[in-house]
């Protein structure tokens, strides 16, 4: 949260200490994403584009277009703006740390050797995300060979899943997985491209899912994990709430859905309960739910 | 060992597609299985009809689950009828379900004012903070109006400073007057002057 002692100067800020803090205040209220003063300048230019962009005369009348457009546009412009993300492999991936220490474990207590356990990426775009868990399952989890592991990935883009599909990266893209992966699980295409195996493609279970609609949502059920990183922010207050109430139903009793690192369950649904392991916060549906 | 479903599989979880019954999802509402009650509120979101019964089950419905799926049903079908339904639970002595109705009627801004509006004469003070939380967070330029009638009219100190906290965010300059005269009107009470001088310096913005 910016401080009273930030200052501001003709060049890097339209915004008063004040108007920061309030505008702060209130993005964290709404997002739960917490600007701290080293983050003043990426604000103040972001709030000052869109100032420009929609010919609001200060910030003043722009924070009233915020605050009471009914709509909601801008502010889902803005959100846009203030929260650029970026998919590559093992993004996050304290969280698939979580997932082999924890929440399987927990989940295959009383499961016996062949059982199914379903994984699901929502949205998957181009398809880092699914690939990454399927990866992190293999090398990571002893007792991966006792279950039948489905990884179910969807997006509502058509473009993006034959992409994924495709599963076709760029060096910028898997620089986080070491040679021995990268030998391992993709074959070099030359000019710095590289595809991953046929056994993996072929093992992920894409589909074209819009999870606001509870049609399509009805397609999947006895879900164990759910990731579902950085999508609900982009959603208006409704949308955020029937996708995580679809995606409740979608879980089995004692299921968990892992956010994003700066979404956060409590603003959206008291429906689960949160739990730590390790370094992340995920959030369970009660196993004893009906 | 990763294994894709195979299209029997994935047929096996799929839910048929069923045909919209008013009668048999009214019946739903109040069926044993609370799976059964939260599908049917869902469907019953989509048709207009459905907000008495929706609010009748709220009534009684204590599954937080089923609870949800009926609040963002009535969400759905906002209008006049589903507001005046959702604000009798503002006096439930259940805090969950107050709550989680004081976060459906913010999100039905232009149903929600004139009945918040009504509230804020409400004899109970109580009554009166829960419609200033509301209108705080309500995303509607005629909140600003209601919480300026507030800081000028209500006798309750707890009820005007809670709209001091939304004028903070909300108030333009023209709130800056009648916070100076609440400042006066609660000249007795010290945190009254310290949260008006925050709000004021707050909407002028330095």
């Amino acid at each position: 949260m910016g401080s009273p002692s930030r200052q501001t100067s003709a060049s890097d800020s339209s915004l008063t200490p004040d108007e920061y803090q309030k505008f702060c205040e209130f993005f964290y209220r709404k997002t739960g994403i917490l600007f701290n003063d080293k983050k003043g300048y990426f604000v103040d230019r972001r709030i000052a584009e869109r100032i420009e962009k929609t010919g609001s005369e200060c910030f003043r009348d722009y924070f009233a277009l915020l605050r009471f457009q009914a709509s909601g546009a801008e502010w889902q412009e803005l959100v846009n703006v203030m929260t650029v993300n970026e998919t590559y492999f093992l993004r996050e991936d304290y969280q698939f740390e979580a997932l082999v220490r924890g929440m399987l474990p927990e989940l295959v207590g009383k499961r016996g050797i062949g059982d199914t356990v379903r994984i699901w990426s929502a949205p998957c775009s181009t398809g880092e995300e699914p690939y990454s868990i399927a990866i992190y399952i293999l090398e990571n989890w002893k007792r991966s060979d006792d279950f039948a592991i489905e990884i179910l990935a969807s997006d509502i883009d058509s473009k993006v899943l034959a992409a994924a599909q495709l599963g076709i990266f760029g060096e910028r893209s898997i620089q986080r997985l070491s040679p021995t992966l990268r030998r391992k699980y993709f074959t070099s295409l030359g000019d710095d491209r590289f595809q991953i195996i046929r056994e993996l493609r072929e093992s992920i279970d894409f589909a074209r899912i819009n999870v606001v609609d509870k049609s399509h949502m009805s397609r999947y059920s006895k879900i164990d994990v759910i990731f579902c990183r950085n999508l609900l922010i982009y959603f208006d207050d409704m949308s955020r709430r029937e996708t995580v109430e679809l995606m409740y139903e979608c879980l089995t009793p004692g299921g968990f859905i892992c956010l994003g690192h700066s979404e956060s369950m409590s603003r959206i649904s008291s429906l689960f309960v949160p739990r730590k392991f390790g370094d992340t916060i995920v959030y369970q549906k009660a196993p004893t739910a009906n | 060992m990763l294994v894709k479903p195979t299209a029997r599989q994935r047929a096996a979880c799929e839910s048929p597609a069923e045909t919209i019954d008013f009668d048999r999802l009214v019946r739903d509402l109040d069926d044993g299985e609370c799976v059964v009650r939260r599908r049917a509120a869902r469907d019953l979101g989509e048709i207009a009809a459905a907000g008495p019964h929706l609010v009748g089950r709220l009534a009684i419905e204590t599954e937080p689950s089923a609870r949800a799926a009926i609040l963002s049903a009535l969400i759905r079908l906002r209008s006049v009828e589903v507001v005046d339904g959702l604000v009798a639970f503002l006096r439930s002595e259940d805090v969950g379900l107050r709550n989680a109705v004081i976060e459906a009627l913010q999100e039905m801004p232009e149903e929600a004012l004139p009945s918040l509006r009504l509230l804020l004469t409400d004899s109970d003070s109580d009554v009166r903070i829960f419609a200033v939380n509301i209108l705080n967070g309500l995303c509607h330029p005629g909140m600003v109006p209601c919480l300026v009638e507030v800081i000028a009219t209500d006798s309750h100190v707890n009820v005007c400073m809670a709209a001091v906290d939304g004028l903070a965010e909300a108030g333009d300059v023209e709130a800056i007057p009648p916070l100076a005269a609440l400042a006066r009107r609660f000249a007795d009470v010290p945190f009254v002057a310290f949260a008006v001088a925050a709000a004021t310096r707050r909407i002028r913005g330095h």
